[in-house]
This record gives structure tokens, C-alpha cells and sequence, in this order.
């Protein structure tokens, strides 16, 4: 292939255009959605009362005792 | 006893209590994916044994050609190729539909619908993987690396990932609260992206294959980023779930979480290029790739900090905990292998390290000391919760952890060593090619080694996951209400 044409890469390289846009606009999107302010509250989400913070939850099972 | 006075009243006794109302939410999520998750961890475990005979096999054979020399199936590039395959495809696949999955839909607070379909996607992941298997060995492969598969399994392939990825989807879109937690970032992302890889992949190199270098790039674009968009971001979101899951405290800084995944999203994708150096194709576009493969030291340095600055002063905390022993091990080696990976693209390091064990070295840090191990931690913690079982045997997980971190260390060692010798060696025209061959050989025998420690660990893990699946009625009897009480603990003892 010669060098100078790229027109053979254009293909890909319009994917990897394509590819970048789409991850801007999910950043744009969550932007909107506030999902980059109030930190500190976002990272309690994954406890809840029934897995609640603050407790270890997982051990070998022969240390239970 | 003191000790244990004292470490009761640290533990959680969620799935202890025998109150529906505190059990309710949870419990229903984890029963809607049950049968799903438990189909595909049996799977993904089953391919875990076959790849690492296929390992094994492919590991000797490097030393020792005439091992099982006299069948065209049992060569080098069908034993590797399918080693890939098993690995990758079986083994990492089934056990992100496992996992990936059940955070996902933990996280959403949405439990799963018709999980009776995901178990219809899961036969026929593993139908057309055995299908491509078959090929493989029996020597249908294509020619392209990671995408070897014969192209009359790959739609059965492409069939059930849709149906997988649509339920991913949709436990993401049924979510409960406002805020997304980076690990559903990160699952949400690789969901996406996984099947954009593989169908461009697919349609630009098997089914209307571009002309000439363009393959090699796409190649390369779809090889790199199956570790980079794919299995990178199931195992940091499995990371991100269970690090601060496990020891009951939130991730250090939020901020810095995001920030990774973004840059990530950004970066990663413009990496795989740099295989290709001091190839055929334009100089501008591997310079790209080099750029960004430089870059990912913005996000691994980001994630890096945070599981670091997450876990410490629970150092403890981390060596009881079975799952974040794994996860840990990982996440330290995400930090390890990405370095190593960014300067291995710099044109001046890569002149050495490619074409040399070097690489295979880099490719098993990646996937295995960090992917892998995170995935183990990943079904240490969700299989008791999905069952309500303990596990069997502590000391089959100590086997299972030992035999892993030993046998990764060894192969890292031998296969970093053995590639930067052979490819400082290869540069020095007065040495004849034969003598750096022999050269190689005492460290591709240490290789072998390690995948005997790493198969003596699949097998711990294996069993103690049947044993836990079908022997454990007497354990169940025992312990079941009180999976994480040490007030029962005394069950395990004997």
C-alpha cells in the first residue's frame, strides 16, 4: 500500500472518530445529570440498610471463630 | 474467647437475620439472577480446567516440540490458538455474564426479568464456543489472532452475547435512585463497547475483509481493546463494588473514580496501534497509538491511588476476607501491568520487547494477575450470597490463592526475563538465532512450572465451588442462616 494514501484507513479511522464523539456525548449526558457533582453522597450508594457502612463483610470461614 | 467477643460485633450479620423485611431487597435481586450467575460461574470455571490443559499442553511444547507430536490437533499454534479461545471467550466471558451481571443488577436495585433467557444466552455462548473450539483444533482457524473462531460459530457467539448485553441494558435502564456508581459506569461502558469491537472486527476482517494492512490494524484495534474495553472495565468495576463493599467504608475519593473511567473511556481505545510498531502502515497513526497508550498512566495512576488509599489501615481486614485477598492482588497488579504496557509501547523499549516472550509475559500480567484474580474475588463473594451457603473448605481457598500467586509470579518473572534477554539477543546480528533459542529454554521450563501451580489452583477452586454446588447439603443444614456470623463458625472447625 502506498504510504501517502490513507484512503484505505479511512474506515477505521472515521470509527475511531465515531468512537470518540459517542464516549463526549455520554460524558455530556452525565454531566447533565448531575452524576459529577456531590461526590461523597455517590460513593455511599452501593450500602444499604441490609449491607449497611461501616461493617466488614466477608472473611475466611474457618476464621469465625 | 476475647477474639471472638471482639470480632462478632465487627461483622456483619445481614444474611443472618432471619427478618424478611431486612432481607427482602437484595435477596430478591440475587434470586432473579440466581440460576443465570450459578450457570455461568459452572461454565466459566469448566472452561478455566480445559484452558489450562490446552496451557499446559502449549507451555511444554515450547521446550519440548516432540511432546504430543505426532497429531496435526495437537500442534502448537491449535493448542495455543485454543488456549486463547478457552480462556478469553470461556473463561473471561462466562464469568463477566456471572459477575458483571449480578453487580450490575445489585447496583440498578433492579432485579433481573425472564432470568430464564439469560440462561438461554448462556447454552449458546458456550454451545458456539465449543463449536469453536472444535474448529479450532481440528483446523478451522482463521488466521487472525483473538479472532480465530471459525465464522460458522461466531454468529451463535454474537446471538447470545446480544441477548446478555440487552439484559445488561436493561437492568441499567430499570434502576432505582439517581446515582450511578462508577462500577455500573464501567459495566454499562464495556457493554457497549464489547459488541462494537467484536462486530467491526468481525465484518472488517472475516466476513468483507478490508485490503491489505488494514486488517492488521483492525486487528490489533479489536485485540487490544478486547483487554482494555472489555476486561479492564469488568474487573475495575468489580474492584470499585467490592473494595469498599467488603470493608464497609467508601471508596477513598469518588472524584478520583470517575476521573478513571472517563479517562479510560477516552484514551484506551487509540492504543492497540502500537502493536503494529515499526510495521507497514503510517508512522502518524502508530504515533497515535503510542500517545495514548502513554496517556493510560492518567487513569491507572487514578485508579491505583484510590484502591490504594481505600484499603489502607485495613490491611488486615483485606488478608481475612477471601474475596478481596483476589481482589487486592489484582488491583495491585492493574497498576503493575499498565505501567509496564505503556512503556512497551514506546518505540525505543518496543524494538526489544517485541516479537519476544516478553509480550506473552505482559499479555498473562494483564489478564490474568489482574483480570482473573479480581474475577476469583468476585465469585468468593457472590456465590455465598446466591446460595446462601458457606464455603466448603478455607484451606481449598488458600490453595486456590497461594497456587495462584505464586504460579502468576513465576511465569511473570520467566516470561519478562526470557523476552528481554531474547530481545537484546535478536538485536546483536553476531548471535547465531539457535543459541538465543536455547538461551530461552531453562525459563520457558520455570513457565511450565507455573502453570502446574496455576492448574493445581483451578482444581482447589473448582472443587470447593461443586462441592459447595452439590455436597453441601450438610453445610447448608448447618450454617446457612448465618453465612457471615462467627457465632456458627464453630461448624466449619472440624
Amino acid at each position: 500500500m502506498d504510504v501517502e494514501n490513507y484512503q484505505d484507513l479511512m474506515p477505521i479511522i472515521l470509527l475511531g472518530i465515531v468512537f470518540f464523539i459517542s464516549a463526549l456525548g455520554m460524558f455530556y449526558w452525565s454531566s447533565k445529570r448531575g452524576q459529577l457533582r456531590d461526590f461523597d453522597s455517590q460513593a455511599k450508594t452501593i450500602f444499604t440498610d441490609e449491607e449497611p457502612e461501616g461493617v466488614v463483610s466477608d472473611q475466611f470461614p474457618d476464621e469465625k471463630r | 474467647m476475647n477474639s471472638k467477643s471482639q470480632t462478632v460485633s465487627s461483622v456483619t450479620d445481614t444474611y443472618s437475620t432471619n427478618e424478611a423485611g431486612v432481607r427482602a431487597e437484595l435477596s430478591e435481586i440475587d434470586a432473579s439472577i440466581r440460576t443465570a450467575s450459578v450457570f455461568f460461574t459452572v461454565s466459566s470455571v469448566l472452561w478455566l480446567l480445559i484452558g489450562s490443559v490446552f496451557a499446559i499442553v502449549a507451555a511444554i511444547k515450547m521446550h519440548h516440540p516432540d511432546f504430543l507430536g505426532g497429531d496435526a490437533w495437537t500442534t502448537f499454534g491449535r493448542m495455543r490458538s485454543a488456549h486463547l479461545n478457552a480462556m478469553a471467550l470461556g473463561w473471561g466471558n462466562n464469568v463477566i455474564f456471572a459477575v458483571g451481571l449480578w453487580i450490575m443488577a445489585r447496583l440498578c436495585r433492579s432485579p433481573i426479568r425472564h432470568g430464564g433467557l439469560l440462561l438461554i444466552a448462556g447454552l449458546f455462548w458456550n454451545f458456539g464456543l465449543t463449536l469453536g473450539l472444535a474448529g479450532i483444533i481440528f483446523g478451522d482457524m482463521t488466521s487472525v489472532e483473538w479472532l480465530e473462531i471459525p465464522h460458522y460459530a461466531t454468529p451463535l457467539l454474537a446471538f447470545s452475547y446480544l441477548l446478555v448485553g440487552v439484559w445488561g441494558i436493561m437492568a441499567f435502564h430499570f434502576r432505582k435512585g439517581a446515582h450511578v456508581y462508577v462500577s455500573q459506569w464501567y459495566i454499562l461502558a464495556a457493554l457497549f463497547w464489547f459488541p462494537w469491537l467484536y462486530a467491526i472486527a468481525q465484518i472488517m476482517i472475516i466476513w468483507f475483509p478490508a485490503r491489505g494492512v488494514v486488517q492488521s490494524v483492525t486487528n490489533w484495534w479489536f485485540a487490544h481493546n478486547v483487554l482494555g474495553l472489555w476486561l479492564t472495565p469488568m474487573a475495575l468495576a468489580t474492584a470499585y463494588y467490592l473494595i469498599p463493599k467488603v470493608l464497609g467504608r467508601p471508596i477513598y475519593s469518588y472524584y478520583l473514580s470517575v476521573l478513571g473511567f472517563w479517562s479510560l473511556a477516552l484514551f484506551y481505545n487509540w492504543a492497540g496501534v502500537h502493536h503494529l510498531i515499526g510495521g507497514p502502515i503510517p508512522v502518524w497513526l502508530i504515533s497515535a497509538g503510542i500517545v495514548a497508550s502513554v496517556m493510560m498512566v492518567v487513569p491507572v495512576v487514578v485508579v491505583g491511588i484510590n484502591h490504594h488509599m481505600s484499603v489502607v489501615g485495613l490491611h488486615r481486614a483485606v488478608w481475612r476476607s477471601p474475596a478481596l485477598r483476589f481482589v487486592v492482588f489484582g488491583s495491585i497488579s492493574y497498576t503493575l501491568a499498565s505501567f509496564v504496557g505503556s512503556a512497551m509501547a514506546l518505540r525505543s523499549v518496543n524494538e526489544i520487547t517485541h516479537f519476544t516472550h516478553f509480550t506473552v509475559g505482559h499479555a498473562h500480567h494483564g489478564v490474568y494477575a489482574f483480570f482473573t484474580m479480581i474475577m476469583f474475588g468476585g465469585i468468593y463473594y457472590m456465590l455465598p450470597r446466591l446460595l446462601k451457603r458457606e464455603w466448603p473448605s478455607a484451606t481449598l481457598i488458600r490453595v486456590h490463592f497461594w497456587g495462584s500467586a505464586i504460579g502468576i509470579t513465576i511465569m511473570l518473572v520467566a516470561l519478562h526475563v526470557a523476552g528481554w534477554l531474547q530481545g537484546v539477543h535478536m538485536k546483536d546480528a553476531s548471535i547465531p538465532f539457535l543459541e538465543i533459542v536455547q538461551m530461552t529454554l531453562p525459563w520457558l521450563k520455570a513457565r511450565s512450572v507455573s502453570g502446574l501451580f496455576l492448574t493445581v489452583a483451578h482444581i482447589a477452586f473448582a472443587v470447593n465451588i461443586f462441592w459447595m454446588l452439590f455436597a453441601a447439603g450438610s453445610f447448608r443444614a448447618r450454617t446457612a442462616p448465618t453465612l457471615l456470623s462467627k457465632n456458627d463458625g464453630e461448624a466449619f472447625a472440624k
